[in-house]
């Protein structure tokens, strides 16, 4: 797929500007807090209707304004499609596709599909799980933008169970009415129906994940190295059977019922997973340099680009925020070599030399300052 | 007058703009009238007292119906339920409002719902099948599982089964897929 524009109004601190990408890889250089992240996140939007910086809508449009939008034009192999989002600092996002106002947020993913590689990644290694289920979460709404339903379904159980765990705490009632015992059961079924359907596409995608995860990883570390990428459920399951597998929530929860009215919240289901990630039998987060943290992460993203491109039979695109520069010379080759110029690359440096020269081959280079644009004219 | 309108539903800054315009535009006793026919509607129209749907008299129009079937009981959370599926003219049986879906986060519980009412209404011989037809959200989807467990033992209890659009409101369900969902339900298990 090639991104070929790229909209940005009222968005961030971006006011009006329009990009044209006319190379497979654009270098963005530009000095701190100028808006190079920035317009990572607007493509990051159109890929998942996510940002990783923010889950607040408000936060995106521009301050002093109302409305913002961020548009696009992508190639696929069947043909352009036009995105739009349209942000309000209050009230609901509209997105369209071809101008047409979707009803389902749902039918808008899957038009353009991104990798995001920054920094901020390392967290992966050794920030919390939560860091790593948002992670596979996002790849997941990527590969099939169902699950974005299926999420927020989730959710909304989640949510209206620990209301009802909280009531029953609340009254103090024990063992609370059978009233109340037969709602929770309802409230019960419902978290083992949705929460299966989490966990089963969690585990599928991280089976198909892990192997290609795990060849990059050691082609980068020099076969040294062993990756394992291990998922681990809060509900155990033996074989992906969906009866099998609610079933298996349901025990669960009748094990921690207890527990759960004590607390009066849920302590059962895939918001309590963890996905280990383990070199040498080692939990990475306590293994080796940050170098070596960094290999892993390097390792991972490829592996998202490689099953985008086998999933969606079209290679992603490839967003890296201020990364390069932290790879050592080695380590930028690797990369380099794995995406040649199969996957279009958007690349945001605060200095164009940071990093290996073949890079600015045949690249479209512009600068970034105080939310507008340029072309780049290099000084001499 | 502007901030007043803003807060009906679907009316944004711009259309309450537009509204105010054209009201102030008319004559007095326009708007009289129209104020008066507001005013007129809240007093009188409440609650059919057996199915809940809105009605200016104690029994609604569809319960006083002597030609629709009584034997079917349709159960909407709302009644912009029941006025689309009338919309779709394919259905002849009798409604029963229930006023929201199941919520716990809203405070919720089966108990603030018309419930009790509809119980009574299945349990009586006349009546040979409940069709639940309630929006497929979680809330939604957890209300049918209550009923359907509730009303199995007295009568025989079908709910809608597909087309409904996802997540959607039963409102926005256009009237094709609303008549097919009716032929597709199917017995709860
Ligand atoms: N809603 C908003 N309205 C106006 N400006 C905003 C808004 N949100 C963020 N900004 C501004 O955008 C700038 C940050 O942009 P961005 O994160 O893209 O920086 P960057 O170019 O990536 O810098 P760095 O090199 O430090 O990563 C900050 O100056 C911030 O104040
Ligand atoms: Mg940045």
């Amino acid at each position: 797929m090639y991104l070929k524009s790229l909209h940005l109004n009222r968005f961030r601190n971006y006011r009006d500007r329009e990009v044209q990408f006319d190379a497979q890889k654009t270098i963005v250089v530009g000095n701190n807090a100028q808006g190079k992240s920035n317009l990572l996140e607007a493509v990051e939007l159109l890929a998942t209707l996510k940002s990783h910086r923010t889950s607040r809508d408000r936060d995106l449009v521009r301050d002093g304004d109302e409305i913002a939008r961020v548009s696009a034009t992508v190639k696929r192999s069947y043909g352009e499609t036009d995105m739009a989002i349209t942000l309000r600092k209050q009230g609901r996002r509209v997105v369209t596709r071809n101008s047409e106002n979707l009803r389902r947020q749902m039918d808008f993913l899957g038009a353009i599909n991104a990798v995001q590689f920054s920094s901020l990644d390392l967290d992966l290694v050794r920030g919390s799980p939560d860091t790593r289920r948002s992670w596979v979460d996002g790849l997941l709404i990527q590969l099939e933008p169902v699950y974005a339903y299926i999420l927020q379904q989730y959710n909304n159980v989640l949510r209206q169970r620990n209301a009802l765990l909280k009531k029953i705490r609340n009254l103090e009632e024990n063992p609370p009415s059978r009233e109340l015992t037969a709602q929770l059961a309802l409230w019960d079924a419902q978290l083992a129906a949705h929460g299966s359907r989490v966990t089963r596409r969690r585990a599928r995608v991280l089976e198909r994940l892990a192997p290609i995860a795990q060849s990059w990883h050691q082609q980068i570390s020099g076969e040294t190295e062993v990756l394992e990428i291990k998922y681990a459920p809060n509900v155990a399951r033996s074989q992906d059977d969906p009866e099998q597998v609610q079933q298996a929530f349901l025990e669960k929860i009748q094990q921690r019922r207890v527990a759960e009215q004590n607390l009066g919240t849920t302590v059962v289901g895939p918001h309590r997973d963890e996905v280990d990630l383990i070199i040498n039998h080692t939990p990475a987060r306590s293994y080796g340099s940050q170098g070596q943290q960094r290999t892993l992460v390097l390792a991972l993203k490829l592996a998202e680009l490689k099953l985008i491109e086998e999933v969606i039979g079209e290679p992603p695109l490839l967003l890296l925020d201020d990364v390069l520069a932290e790879l050592d010379p080695n380590r930028q080759n690797q990369l380099l070599e794995a995406i040649q110029d199969r996957f279009q690359t958007i690349i945001t440096t605060t200095h164009i030399h940071s990093f290996d020269d073949q890079w600015l081959q045949n690249s479209q280079i512009l600068t970034v300052e105080a939310g507008e644009i340029h072309p780049f004219v290099p000084n001499i | 007058m502007i901030e007043q309108l803003q807060k009906l539903p679907g009316v944004g800054p711009k259309t309450a703009q537009r509204l105010a315009l054209h009201i102030l535009n008319r004559s007095e006793d326009e708007v009289q009238g129209i104020a008066q026919a507001l005013i007129d509607a809240k007093k009188q129209v409440g609650f059919c007292q057996t199915c809940f749907h809105l009605s200016a008299q104690s029994t609604c129009e569809i319960c006083r119906n002597r030609d629709r079937d009584s034997s079917t009981i349709c159960v909407v959370s709302d009644s912009r339920d029941v006025i689309a599926l009338e919309k779709t003219r394919e259905y002849d049986g009798k409604y029963h409002v229930l006023g929201g879906v199941i919520s716990p986060m809203d405070g919720i519980g089966p108990e603030q719902l018309h419930i009790q009412p509809l119980v009574r209404r299945a349990s009586t011989p006349e009546v040979r099948e409940v069709i639940l037809a309630i929006s497929p959200s979680v809330e939604g989807e957890t209300t049918t599982l209550y009923l359907g467990q509730l009303l199995k033992p007295f009568t025989k209890v079908t709910r809608i089964a597909f087309g409904l659009p996802m997540g959607g409101d039963l409102e926005y369900a256009d009237e094709v897929t609303l008549a097919r969902a009716l032929e597709g339900r199917r017995e709860l298990d």
